[in-house]
C-alpha cells in the first residue's frame, strides 16, 4: 500500500488527519497530500485547529483568521483564530441577554462570569472544537484535511468529544425530567398550553453538533487517520503508545508515514563520521519501525535538501510521494 | 396567584371543579412545582457551577445556556450559599 493507493481505493474517506508529535512534519504532509488531491481535481480544504498554526508559514501567505483562503486551483487553507472566535461569542451571549430581557446593560455578576469563562484553559480548545464543527458540517469540499495539533492535544480533543457527549446526554435527561414535572403541574391545573423549553432546544442543538464532529473522527468509512513518525527511538515509542490510545477512542488508523529518511545512497561515498553514524542509527530504527508497523507503513519521505515552504517545494515533495517509487 | 383573581368561566361547574382541584390535586401540583424548582437549581449548578467556583465542565457551551438562566442566577446563588441549620432538616 502507498498513500496514493489509500486515497484511490477509499474515495469515501474524505476526512483526512495527520497526527504525531510536534515538529515531525504533519503540516508538511497535510499540505503535500492536499496539494496532490487538488491537482487531481478534488476540492480540498486544509484547515488548522492548532492555536499556533503553521499553514501561513508553509504557504507563505498570511491566512490566519481569514476563513478559507484560496491557495491554488481546488485548494483552500484555513487557520482558525480561536481568540477572536471567543471574543465574538462572548459578545453574542451578552447581546442575547440584553435582547431577551430588555436590559440596558448585562448585570455585573453575569458579565463577570462571561469574562471569567473565557480565561479558562478549556475555553480555547472548546472554541476550536466548535469551529471545526462549523467547518466540517458545511460539506462543500471533497476533502477536509485536518492539520492536527500535537498528539497530547489531539487525544484531549478526541476525549472531549466523548465527555461532552455524555455530559450533554445527562443534562438533556435532567431537562426532560424537569419538563415532565412541568407537564404534571400544567395538567393538574388544567392548563392546555405549555411554554416551549428553549434550554432543551439549545441542549439538543449542542448535542447534535458534538455528535456530528465526534462521529466523523471515529467513522471508519469516511475518515483516514495517518501517523507521522521519524526513525528515532523516542518517537517510535511515543507513536506506539499514541496508536494504542487512539484505537481506544475508535479512531480508524489508516497507516504510518515515515518522515525525514536520509537518502540511503548517501552512505556510499566518502562521508563524515557524524553523518555515517546518523545513517546507521536511522537504519536501525527503520528496522524497528518495519517490525512494529510493517504493512501499515505507507510512505518513506526523504529528508529534502531544504525545508518545505512554498508551493514549488510542496509540489516537488508531492511528486516524490505520489508519483515516484518510495525513497527507501 | 394572579390568574386566580380572574373571573372564571363555567359558573357553578367551574367553582366545583376548582374545589375538587383544591382538595385533590393542589398538593400534588405544589409538589411537582417544588421538585421542578429544585431540579432547576441542580441544572444551573451543573451548567454554571463555576459561578460558585465549582468548575464542572468546559464553559464554552454553558455560556450558550447562560442567557436562559440569567434571571434565576441570583436566587440560585442565594440558595446554594446560604447557611443551613436544624430547621432545614425539620422543614
Amino acid at each position: 500500500m502507498s498513500l496514493r493507493t489509500v486515497f484511490e481505493s477509499q474515495p469515501d474517506r474524505r476526512y483526512i488527519m495527520f497526527g504525531g508529535k510536534g515538529g515531525l512534519g504533519k503540516t508538511t504532509l497535510s499540505a503535500t497530500c492536499a496539494f496532490w488531491l487538488a491537482s487531481q481535481g478534488k476540492r480540498v480544504l486544509l484547515f488548522s485547529v492548532d492555536p499556533q498554526a503553521s499553514l501561513s508559514d508553509i504557504f507563505q501567505q498570511d491566512i490566519f483568521g481569514k476563513g478559507p483562503v484560496p491557495i491554488m486551483r481546488n485548494l483552500w487553507a484555513q487557520e482558525v483564530d480561536a481568540d477572536r472566535r471567543i471574543r465574538d461569542y462572548q459578545e453574542e451571549i451578552r447581546k442575547k441577554i440584553l435582547d431577551m430581557y430588555g436590559f440596558d446593560r448585562v448585570p455585573e455578576e453575569i458579565d463577570n462570569y462571561i469574562a471569567a469563562a473565557s480565561a479558562e484553559p478549556a475555553m480555547e480548545e472548546s472554541a476550536i472544537f466548535d469551529a471545526v464543527v462549523d467547518i466540517v458540517v458545511q460539506g462543500d469540499y471533497d476533502y477536509y484535511m485536518y492539520d492536527l495539533v500535537p498528539l497530547g492535544h489531539a487525544l484531549y480533543y478526541l476525549s472531549m468529544a466523548k465527555v461532552y457527549d455524555e455530559w450533554i446526554n445527562k443534562i438533556t435527561r435532567l431537562r426532560e425530567e424537569m419538563r415532565q414535572y412541568d407537564q404534571v403541574a400544567a395538567t393538574m391545573r388544567r392548563e392546555k398550553t405549555m411554554e416551549e423549553d428553549k434550554i432543551l432546544g439549545e441542549l439538543l442543538y449542542i448535542k447534535e453538533r458534538i455528535n456530528a464532529s465526534s462521529q466523523i473522527l471515529t467513522d471508519r468509512r469516511r475518515t483516514a487517520f495517518f501517523f507521522v513518525l521519524v526513525p528515532e527511538e523516542m518517537i517510535i515509542l511515543d507513536t506506539r503508545k499514541a496508536a494504542e490510545l487512539f484505537s481506544k477512542f475508535d479512531v480508524p488508523i489508516s497507516g504510518y508515514v515515515v518522515n525525514r529518511v536520509l537518502p540511503p545512497d548517501l552512505g556510499k561515498g566518502q562521508i563524515p563520521e557524524y553523518l555515517r553514524n546518523r545513517i546507521a542509527m536511522q537504519q536501525k530504527y527503520m528496522r524497528d519501525i518495519e517490525a512494529s508497523f510493517g504493512a501499515q507503513i505507507l510512505a518513506h519521505v526523504p529528508e529534502m535538501e531544504r525545508d518545505i515552504t512554498g508551493l514549488g517545494m510542496i509540489e516537488r515533495l508531492a511528486k516524490r510521494l505520489f508519483e515516484e517509487v518510495s525513497a527507501r | 396567584m394572579a390568574d386566580e383573581t380572574k373571573p372564571k368561566k363555567g359558573g357553578i361547574l367551574g367553582v366545583f371543579k376548582d374545589i375538587v382541584y383544591g382538595m385533590s390535586s393542589h398538593e400534588m401540583t405544589r409538589y411537582a412545582v417544588r421538585s421542578r424548582a429544585s431540579m432547576e437549581h441542580l441544572f444551573i449548578l451543573i451548567t454554571m457551577g463555576d459561578l460558585l467556583g465549582v468548575p464542572i465542565l468546559p464553559p464554552y457551551y454553558s455560556l450558550r445556556l447562560l442567557p436562559y438562566v440569567t434571571p434565576q442566577i441570583s436566587a440560585w446563588k442565594r440558595r446554594m450559599l446560604r447557611e443551613r441549620d436544624i430547621t432545614d432538616v425539620l422543614g
